[in-house]
């Protein structure tokens, strides 16, 4: 290797750690604002560090204006069954795309693809219709509806289902297992880690919803969590040292499952990615 | 027809068999068909009728298209969004591209992961949040971005709340956003490029550029259509980081076609009108995605 190679090594290095500063650093901004007091965030000039690196009072004040709480208990709510539901239904899909021949499998399997095309947005009047007549508006039920089973995930499951060898499946046949049976005592083992994947892809998405939630819900009470962040903007003055720390309470565990998870979800993302 | 009457009535095994299959993919397809292609249908349907606030109906033919395709608003936001998606587009796929390449040039493994996993974390946020956040590092007196470029003695800039400013602006959060998700994408498809073709390169005297111009980029061509297109169809549905910052301003600037969808249906409650934009927006995406069939379809051999 020459020294202009070496050199040539180094500077990409610099380049992709200047970038991934770059990236982070709203992070860094968020994290640190949420630690300020309004006064501080006004200071001109401006200073990076807060007086005091352990005042979460932001953190507490955001609870107390807003029922921050319920928030995020309402995401929860929405986010779990999201992610449950998308699991059972995929799973069951995947199985059956990956391992029968029934007529119609391949049109079918072109249509649920062909779904990726649609953009939600088209679908949204005629779904805020169908709620209001059964009277889902503003209920979890409404929120959760359209969200819970998702392509990507029947995509997922199938993937990760046609893998199996055959012959596992014979054998349980063999022993007599029914087909239900054998989804549950073979199939489900076998997947469990893109089952993980899909649960926490899912409940990302979920989380983070904010279209929907918003046409459909109108209570306060009803709110999750992305909304409940726009309700600390005002058009005129936005305590930023306040939205920031919910921000951080309203990303935090998404971040750290991420984190910890990051190797199953990019593994499953370009998996999927790649074959859609 | 007859194998549909011998899956619901079963007479052997193997019909059982096909039946378990297809029960199996039946709720699956049950939940699509009524979250999408039903409600699809229907958008069409009410694209062509007037809807009274009461719920009467009145059909009234093209007159909505009509209206809808002559409004200037509605063009504007169209112009928006094109000008959103020419901004964020080829930045975040150039970006991704570039990352990924520095990336996958560095051999130690855990500094990999770790740069890797700080252009990733993005992905796992919300546009709420993301774009709140960056319209606080955007505020005009106290914001980051200014302070910053101060020290190239570059005057204070009003980003979102600029007429010039306000699209690259939410462009750049998109990028952000975005970039992660992409950076996955190619940095897979670079890893599962064979050895060989470099060693073969490397014999031949080709430098780092014609590795570039002659292996990865015509290897990767796949996994640049799919980001491309789906970048595309991402940025045109562009509506929580707008409406979150700006709400379409300032002075429309910044107003999308989703943006004019939502407040047309739920702010104005105009179905039909919204219900154009609608099948609007489906069509334009099908006609892309279709494109990408085109170019996709043509077999990439190397």
């Amino acid at each position: 290797m020459t020294l202009g190679q070496v050199h040539f090594r180094w500077l990409i290095t610099l380049a992709v750690a200047c970038g991934a500063i770059v990236v982070f650093f709203p992070f860094f901004w968020m994290a640190v604002t949420s630690l300020k007091t309004a006064p501080e965030i006004q200071r001109v000039p401006l200073e990076i560090a807060p007086d005091d690196w352990l005042n979460f009072a932001n953190y507490v004040e955001v609870f107390k204006r807003q029922p921050f709480l319920r928030y995020l208990l309402n995401s929860s709510i929405v986010a779990s069954v999201a992610a449950v539901s998308s699991v059972a239904v995929s799973s069951l899909a995947g199985f059956g795309f990956a391992k029968y021949r029934f007529p119609g499998r391949d049109v079918f399997f072109l249509a649920v693809v062909g779904i990726m095309m649609i953009p939600f947005q088209s679908v949204v009047v005629p779904l805020y219709v169908w709620m209001n007549d059964l009277g889902l508006l503003d209920t979890y039920m409404g929120i959760v509806a359209p969200d819970l089973v998702s392509v990507f995930g029947v995509f997922l499951m199938r993937q990760a289902i046609e893998v199996i060898p055959n012959d596992y499946i014979d054998a349980a046949r063999i022993d007599g297992c029914s087909e239900l049976r054998i989804f549950f005592s073979v199939i489900l083992p076998f997947v469990s880690p893109a089952i993980a994947t899909l649960v926490i892809i899912k409940f990302m998405w979920s989380w983070n919803e904010f279209f929907w939630p918003m046409v459909v819900t109108s209570s306060p009470q009803m709110k999750v969590v992305t909304m409940g962040l726009m309700s600390f903007t005002n058009m005129y003055f936005i305590e930023y040292n306040l939205l920031t720390a919910a921000a951080v309470i309203s990303m935090l565990p998404i971040l750290v499952v991420f984190v910890v998870l990051q190797r199953w979800v990019v593994q499953a993302v370009v998996m999927s990615g790649l074959k859609g | 027809m007859r194998q549909w009457y011998r899956i619901a009535f079963p007479r052997n095994y193997l019909d059982r068999r096909k039946r378990a299959g297809f029960l199996f993919v039946l709720p699956a397809l049950l939940f699509f068909g009524s979250v999408f292609i039903l409600p699809l249908a229907q958008s069409v349907m009410y694209s062509f009728y007037k809807i009274a606030p009461g719920g009467a109906r009145e059909f009234v033919g093209l007159r909505l298209y009509e209206k809808v395709l002559t409004d200037s608003t509605f063009w504007a936001a169209v112009g928006n969004t094109l000008q959103l998606l020419l901004l964020s587009v080829p930045t975040t796929v150039v970006c991704a591209l570039a990352v990924a390449l520095g990336l996958n040039r560095i051999a130690n493994l855990k500094w990999r992961n770790v740069w890797a996993s700080m252009y990733f974390l993005p992905f796992a946020t919300s546009l709420v949040a993301a774009a709140l956040i960056w319209q606080w590092i955007y505020e005009p007196v106290y914001g980051f971005l200014n302070y910053a470029l101060s020290f190239f003695g570059i005057p204070p800039q009003k980003w979102l709340q600029s007429l010039a400013q306000v699209r690259p602006s939410i462009a750049a959060v998109s990028v952000w956003v975005r970039i992660g998700f992409d950076t996955m994408i190619f940095l897979a498809a670079l890893q599962s490029i064979p050895e060989e073709y470099y060693e073969a390169a490397r014999i031949d005297g080709a430098d780092a550029l014609q590795r570039l111009r002659y292996i990865i980029l015509p290897m990767l061509n796949p996994q640049i259509v799919m980001v491309c297109i789906l970048e595309l169809i991402f940025n045109f549905k562009v509506f929580d980081q707008v409406y979150a910052t700006t709400q379409g301003g300032p002075a429309g600037a910044s107003q999308t076609i989703i943006m004019l969808l939502y407040d047309t249906a739920f702010k104005f409650f105009r179905f039909g009108d919204a219900s154009v934009m609608a099948v609007f927006v489906f069509v334009t995406l099908m006609a892309v995605t279709l494109l990408q069939w085109r170019i996709f379809r043509k077999p990439v051999e190397y």
